[in-house]
């Protein structure tokens, strides 16, 4: 993917890219709002990680300036502060999603991969399968081979969750957002102890593990 | 309508209406009152005078034959109602036009008219012994007494007027001065409500006493919200100035964690680091978050939402996490179903995460936490309640204070800013933060 970051402070700025290009990315690195703005509406990017407060102009003014000229390229702002209605600003302002500092570089990467447009698409069918895993969601129903598995209502939507974006990388705090439609990262590794039950039901009885931890960032299904 | 009513005479200017025309009514009485008395005492006065001379003419005759003749001629040309002509004569002959007797009821005067032989009214009588009889003349005082009538005649006059014009102009401010003092109060509510740039903007029209206190609040309100304004900016100012490092300090430490050859020890070392750059940025955003909230962040986040639906998501939440501490979690939702409160899901959210994890962290093991939402009085009551030790009550305002641990949790992990947390979120929100010992035990909110 082809990806632009925005960020004033260098030490951050060359961690994020040194990262992102690791994963085989095409990174350009601006320090200002003005530049990012000529490369941003010349360049096609799949997706911008904007530092919401720079200089000059700063990353809301950007992001604004881009989508009243029509430019429509998914921003993930990174910002100090992070209250709620921080966060409804940067949304409003056009942002797509946001990320407070500091960070672990595994959720800069995972929210980057769920921006982009051209990554895989979520599966839309009704039957979704990994391995020799089988998730009827019109029936409801879990198979691995030919044992059925009996799943909570939240186990079933977090396997779902993953199953849908298979190959991607789904953090704590993505999950929270999604299955909780929680915006704040608990104290209490909450999310671990779902993931775990869900473990011993879908992994434990089985040879293969299919839900798999990705250090630092979380959980993956592979196809 | 009622109440309106009330309301309307508990208003200062109706009060004030209310004194003055209690107070003018009272000088009026006074003064009319004081007038009557001297009037009515010159009167008798002049009555009195009056007498003294009528006797004095009588007195000119020169023997009793003459008084009685000078007595009679008077008589038939006076009327009794008006004055009293009497003389009886030292051979016991009455003469005049009306007699004085006296009975065990007092005085009656008697005339010869044969149809009313006895007059009433009240007289004043001056009597004197000449040529051995008695002269006695009496005028009645019936004028005297129609001063009263007069006297209430124009204190009715001139009372009712005042009295009415000064109410209707009472209840006529009264009115006016209750819309000044609404949009006053709505002022204030909407800046104590976090809306900082409300104003009362107070018009032309208004008496200057009001629009004084109007302008005071305005600019009270401007240097509050100029306050406010560079407090954000400030946070906002460290935040930036403050995260920036600390995120190069996460970089480093990442970068050294990615280096192979690390020995154990060094490893520990690195974890430690970076437990503490958590700890550290958990500290941060709670002081953060309190102080945006605490200096009157809008409530743009605020929808109508399902407190049930909300503490049901938590439970469920935390669920697998307090059964692993060896907790048990439950929900008791209330029996009939609530009215939906309007509020911020995300920071309500955080509020049940802090009253959730400070239970499951600071109650020994097998402890049960219960959630529940109950409905008293109108108010909806949702508590957080275990069985453990819970705060003991002088500690419990302290617990409210930020970054104050009580000396046994030193030990547990977090840094004491929870409980602050949720009480400015509730304070935001309109509501109570109580922490009890009762029956249900724990932390009510």
């Amino acid at each position: 993917m082809k990806l632009l970051v925005v960020e004033d402070d260098a030490t951050t700025a060359n961690y994020i890219a040194r990262g992102l290009r690791e994963e085989g990315h095409t990174v350009d690195l601006v320090a200002s709002g003005r530049d990012a703005l000529i490369l941003a509406t010349s360049g096609q990017y799949d997706v911008m990680v904007v530092d919401r407060m720079m200089p000059e102009v700063d990353g809301m003014t950007l992001v604004k300036t881009l989508r009243g000229a029509g430019n429509q390229t998914p921003a993930l702002f990174l910002t100090s502060l992070g209250s709620v209605e921080d966060r409804i600003e940067g949304l409003t302002a056009g942002g797509d999603d946001y990320l407070v500092k500091p960070f672990a570089f595994g959720e800069l990467s995972a929210r980057v991969a769920a921006l982009a447009r051209r990554s895989p698409t979520i599966e839309r069918d009704s039957v979704l399968e990994a391995g020799d895993l089988r998730m009827d969601l019109i029936r409801r129903r879990v198979t691995r081979g030919e044992t059925e598995i009996d799943l909570l209502p939240r186990e079933f939507a977090i396997l779902e969750h993953l199953l849908r974006r298979k190959g991607r990388v789904q953090t704590r705090t993505m999950l929270l957002e999604a299955i909780w439609d929680i915006s704040f990262d608990p104290m209490t590794n909450v999310v671990e102890t779902h993931i775990s039950r869900l473990r011993a039901k879908v992994d434990r009885p089985f040879e293969h593990e299919l839900i798999k931890t990705v250090r630092g960032a979380g959980y993956r299904i592979d196809g | 309508m009622k109440g309106r009513i009330a309301a309307l005479f508990r208003s200062m200017p109706v009060r004030l209406a209310l004194a003055l025309v209690a107070l003018f009514t009272v000088v009026s009485l006074l003064s009319l009152g004081a007038t009557y008395v001297f009037t009515q005492r010159s009167f008798e006065q002049a009555m009195r005078a009056d007498l003294t001379q009528d006797i004095a003419g009588f007195r000119a005759a020169p023997s009793a034959s003459a008084l009685a003749q000078l007595v009679e001629a008077e008589a038939r040309v006076t009327d009794p109602e008006r004055m009293v002509l009497s003389y009886i004569a030292p051979n016991r002959r009455h003469y005049g036009n009306a007699l004085i007797a006296r009975d065990e009821d007092g005085y009656h005067i008697l005339t010869d008219i044969s149809d009313n032989p006895r007059i009433t009214g009240e007289f004043m009588a001056l009597t004197t012994s000449l040529h051995s009889g008695q002269l006695t003349i009496a005028r009645n005082l019936a004028e005297i007494n129609a001063l009263r009538d007069v006297f209430l005649r124009i204190l009715g006059l001139s009372l009712i007027p005042t009295v009415l014009i000064a109410l209707s102009g009472g209840l006529f401010l009264a009115r006016r001065s209750a819309g000044h003092v609404r949009t006053i109060s709505g002022a204030l509510d909407q800046l104590t409500g976090g809306k900082l740039d409300a104003r009362v903007g107070s018009a032309k029209g208004w008496p200057t006493d009001l629009a004084a206190i109007g302008r005071k609040i305005d600019t009270m309100a401007a240097a509050q919200e100029t306050s406010v304004t560079a407090i954000r900016q400030v946070s906002s100012d460290i935040a930036h100035d403050l995260k920036t490092p600390i995120q190069r300090v996460a970089v480093y430490l990442n970068d050294l964690s990615d280096r192979d050859g690390l020995d154990a020890p060094s490893q520990e070392l690195l974890d430690k680091a970076k437990a503490e750059l958590d700890g550290i940025v958990a500290v941060f955003h709670a002081l953060l978050q309190i102080a945006q909230i605490e200096t009157g962040s809008p409530k743009s986040g605020f929808t109508p939402l399902d407190l049930a639906e909300l503490c049901a998501t938590f439970c469920e939440l935390y669920e697998p996490a307090a059964m692993d501490a060896g907790h048990s979690l439950t929900f008791q939702p209330a029996q009939t179903s609530l009215p939906k409160v309007v509020g911020d899901r995300g920071l309500l959210g955080q509020v049940l995460a802090n009253l959730i994890e400070n239970a499951l962290r600071h109650t020994p093991g097998g402890s049960a936490v219960q959630i529940a939402l109950t409905q008293t009085e109108g108010r909806i009551i949702l508590s957080v309640a275990d069985n453990g030790p819970g705060v003991p009550e002088n500690e419990r305002d302290l617990v409210l204070r930020r970054l104050y641990r009580m000396d046994r949790s030193r030990t547990t992990p977090g840094a004491g800013l929870g409980l602050s947390l949720v009480s400015s979120i509730a304070a935001l929100h309109g509501a109570e933060v109580a922490l009890t010992r009762i029956i249900h035990r724990g932390e009510g909110v």
